[in-house]
């Protein structure tokens, strides 16, 4: 030790203190990566003594086959559609509830707790519960329907159909969570703010909103933009628990197919290529998002 | 006094030691706790009082036969695969495939083998390629439970319930028009019981030599067709698996064709709404010896390869499959025996069928008509069937049947890399 210079020292210093993590990233994390890569060029059969590399097979599987070519596109869909929707309603719902805080404190409380209950259940469960809501016969939404004069629907079972009820229940649960985070970015805006912003003349609603609310909350919205994009692109849940992908593949996502590929036909070797398309989405999408919003964004 | 306590506690202590060395210890693999955790217990204890110098150890159950066989297949990378495992009766040959099960052949005497309740037919449902690698423990076949009193409202009877496929779709035509919400009749879409469905035909989904995919048969199409009729004239809704089972219960479907191992769910979610009732499937051929119905369920595969645990594994395998096991079986799970002598024998389950006539109606199919579950060959083996499914569905959303099954048993072929 004391043949090292300072500088030295600290640099072992720092070493020991970036050691453990960056060890545990690599073996928990990169070699992982790294073997579902190279197992994606082969035919590995779950459990089996030998496989063969056949380059890039898998992939052409996944891009051509109409299965596959499904997965992605409903995968996609889903996207599109959880995205902007529980962003939306979770903005409203934050500004009423930040809003109601003012005058209604306790109600706001609730309602805050009712909104956030989604995403602190266990999802299981709640499939149970969705499963029941929208039996085709005996569940109470299509009783409900049928009482106002409305036709039931198949929601989980009609092919045309199930993908967006997946999806509604997609943007139920994240409402919750967005929520609070939006919550959190407006309770940071300071309330100056908006005092300077009435000396100018922008004293509606609207007028507050876009001038400050919005530009102020652009951090938090990348944020929740980032956050959501990557769960729902993780769909895999009220799939399994409620549709298993089905009928005949209409609610397939990339995640379930993994997931049914890799574990019930115990195909590893393709289930690891989707892995890796489903990497190489979340990771494009995310950069994306940086790269196009961080300069957009109005950090403090 | 004190020393001889101490001396007692020696000897004692000596005799246990020696004991465990004697014993030779056994790990189980089993699935599905909610059905098998009470009897695998019963099981364990009533062997080992037959055998003290074995001892068995249950394994922590897996949820699913599915899921079952996954643990299995991590096991035996890491090096840990238990001695003796439960697996689905469909699925003991993606064990067999990666070389995991060892084969009973050396073990069994033929022909006192058959004696001992194991008939040709249930042993088939362990059998590929000639050779015994699995023996059924436990059975269902796909049978109708029905709502009686559904049926009387619609002007049936049953007393007199239709023993055709055209009257049951006849049948389940009026029940289905009985009201919104009320069903005639549902099948899920989906390859044991397409097969079950094909079967009733005398028809199989490949040749027996596995090198030909036959679904696009007279049988085949018949069987799809029939799929058709349901929706298009029995009213089947296009619900899935945990959607019937809970529509059927709540006395809003006629008639569900589905798996008798879930007798005694129904019987117990139905309650006092009405009485399930158990018919056997209609044969749908006059060759009734080519009539087979899929048989569902689990069988017990040997896994060790050590000789003195193969031995102690060898007499549990005969022990949970002889006629003391089957009985255990059939009483605590509902499932059918796969043990002739059971069936045979009164002595054995006679007071038990006789308070449930509905699993004597299920459990006499099974030993009519048991047949193998066919699970397609090679790597896509298990993949295909979800085509089959999707096949399904859109014979039951209009497609037709002949169209649908010819295609479809060519990109079976294409899959499963079977020239033709």
């Amino acid at each position: 030790m004391i043949g090292l210079s300072r500088r030295a020292r600290d640099g072992l210093t720092d070493l020991w203190l970036v050691g453990p993590a960056s060890l545990a990233l690599l073996v928990l994390i990169f070699v992982p990566v790294v073997a579902v890569a190279i197992l994606s060029f082969t035919d590995y059969q779950f459990g089996a003594r030998t496989f063969n590399f056949i380059g890039l097979e898998n992939y052409k599987t996944l891009l051509t086959d109409p299965i596959g070519r499904r997965a992605i596109t409903n995968t996609l869909l889903y996207v599109a559609i959880v995205i902007p929707f529980s962003m939306i309603f979770a903005l409203l719902v934050a500004i009423g509830l930040h809003g109601m805080a003012s005058w209604a404190a306790p109600l706001s409380r609730i309602l805050r707790a009712a909104y956030f209950l989604p995403v602190a259940a266990t999802l299981v469960a709640m499939a149970i519960a969705w499963q029941m809501l929208l039996h085709p016969s005996i569940g109470l939404v299509n009783t409900f329907l049928n009482a106002i004069g409305l036709p039931g629907q198949a929601w989980l079972s009609d092919r045309g159909l199930v993908l967006y009820t997946l999806a509604a229940i997609g943007i139920w649960q994240t409402i919750g969570y967005n929520m609070v985070l939006f919550l959190a970015g407006l309770a940071a805006i300071p309330g100056h703010l908006y005092e300077a912003a009435a000396c100018d003349g922008a004293d509606r609603q609207w007028e507050r909103f876009w001038t400050v609310t919005w530009p102020m909350l652009g951090p938090t919205t990348l944020f929740v933009l980032v956050v959501t994009a990557t769960n729902s692109f993780r769909v895999f849940e009220t799939v399994a628990t409620l549709t298993k992908g089905g009928p005949a593949f209409a609610s397939d996502t990339l995640v379930y197919a993994l997931y049914r590929e890799g574990f019930v036909y115990f195909k590893a070797g393709y289930a690891s290529a989707i892995t890796i398309v489903f990497f190489v989405f979340v990771l494009v999408l995310t950069l994306t998002q940086f790269g196009l919003l961080e300069r957009r964004v109005h950090y403090r | 006094m004190r020393m001889k306590h101490v001396v007692s506690i020696l000897a004692l202590a000596a005799c246990t030691t020696a004991q465990a060395q004697a014993a030779t210890t056994i790990r189980v693999h089993y699935a599905i706790p909610t059905i098998w955790a009470e009897t695998q217990e019963i099981l364990a204890e009533e062997f080992m009082a037959a055998n003290p110098d074995i001892e068995v150890v249950l394994d922590g159950p897996a949820e699913s036969y599915a899921d079952g066989v996954q643990r299995l297949l991590r096991e035996s990378v890491a090096g840990n695969l238990p001695d003796v495992a439960y697996v689905g009766l469909n699925r003991w040959r993606i064990l067999e495939a990666r070389g995991l099960t060892q084969p009973l052949d050396p073990f069994i005497d033929d022909e006192d083998f058959a004696s001992m309740g194991y008939t040709k037919a249930l042993r088939s449902l362990g059998q590929y390629n000639g050779k015994q690698h699995a023996l059924g423990t436990s059975a269902s076949t796909l049978v109708m439970y029905v709502n009686p009193d559904l049926v009387q409202q619609a002007g049936g009877s049953m007393d007199d319930f239709p023993t055709t496929f055209d009257g049951v779709i006849e049948l389940a035509a009026k029940i289905d028009a009985l009201g919104d919400n009320i069903d005639g009749i549902w099948v899920d879409r989906h390859d044991w019981r397409f097969q079950s469905l094909l079967g009733a035909h005398g028809g199989r989904p490949m040749t027996a030599d596995e090198s030909d995919i036959t679904l696009d048969s007279e049988a085949g199409i018949a069987a799809a067709t029939l799929y058709k009729r349901f929706a298009e004239e029995g009213g089947m809704k296009s619900y899935n698996d945990n959607q019937a089972r809970q529509a059927f219960p709540a006395g809003t479907l006629g008639i569900m064709l589905e798996s008798s191992s879930l007798l005694t769910r129904f019987t117990e979610a139905a309650g006092d709404r009405f009485e399930v009732t158990v018919k056997s499937l209609p044969l749908a051929t006059d060759d009734v010896d080519s009539v087979y119905f899929p048989t569902g369920g689990s069988a017990i595969v040997m896994l060790t390869d050590d000789d003195e645990k193969q031995a102690a594994v060898w007499k549990y395998m005969q022990f949970v499959t002889g006629p003391t096991g089957a009985k255990l079986v059939v009483e605590n799970t509902g499932y059918a025996p796969t043990n002739a002598l059971v069936l045979e024998d009164e002595a054995y389950l006679g007071s038990f069928y006789e308070q449930n006539p509905n699993a004597k109606t299920a459990h006499a199919q099974v030993a009519a008509h048991a047949g193998p579950w066919y699970a397609y060959p090679g790597a896509e083996g298990v993949a295909v069937t979800d085509l089959i499914a999707a096949a399904l569905v859109e014979v039951t959303e209009g497609a037709d049947p002949e169209q649908t099954m010819t295609e479809l048993a060519q990109t079976l072929r294409d899959r499963l890399g079977m020239s033709n």
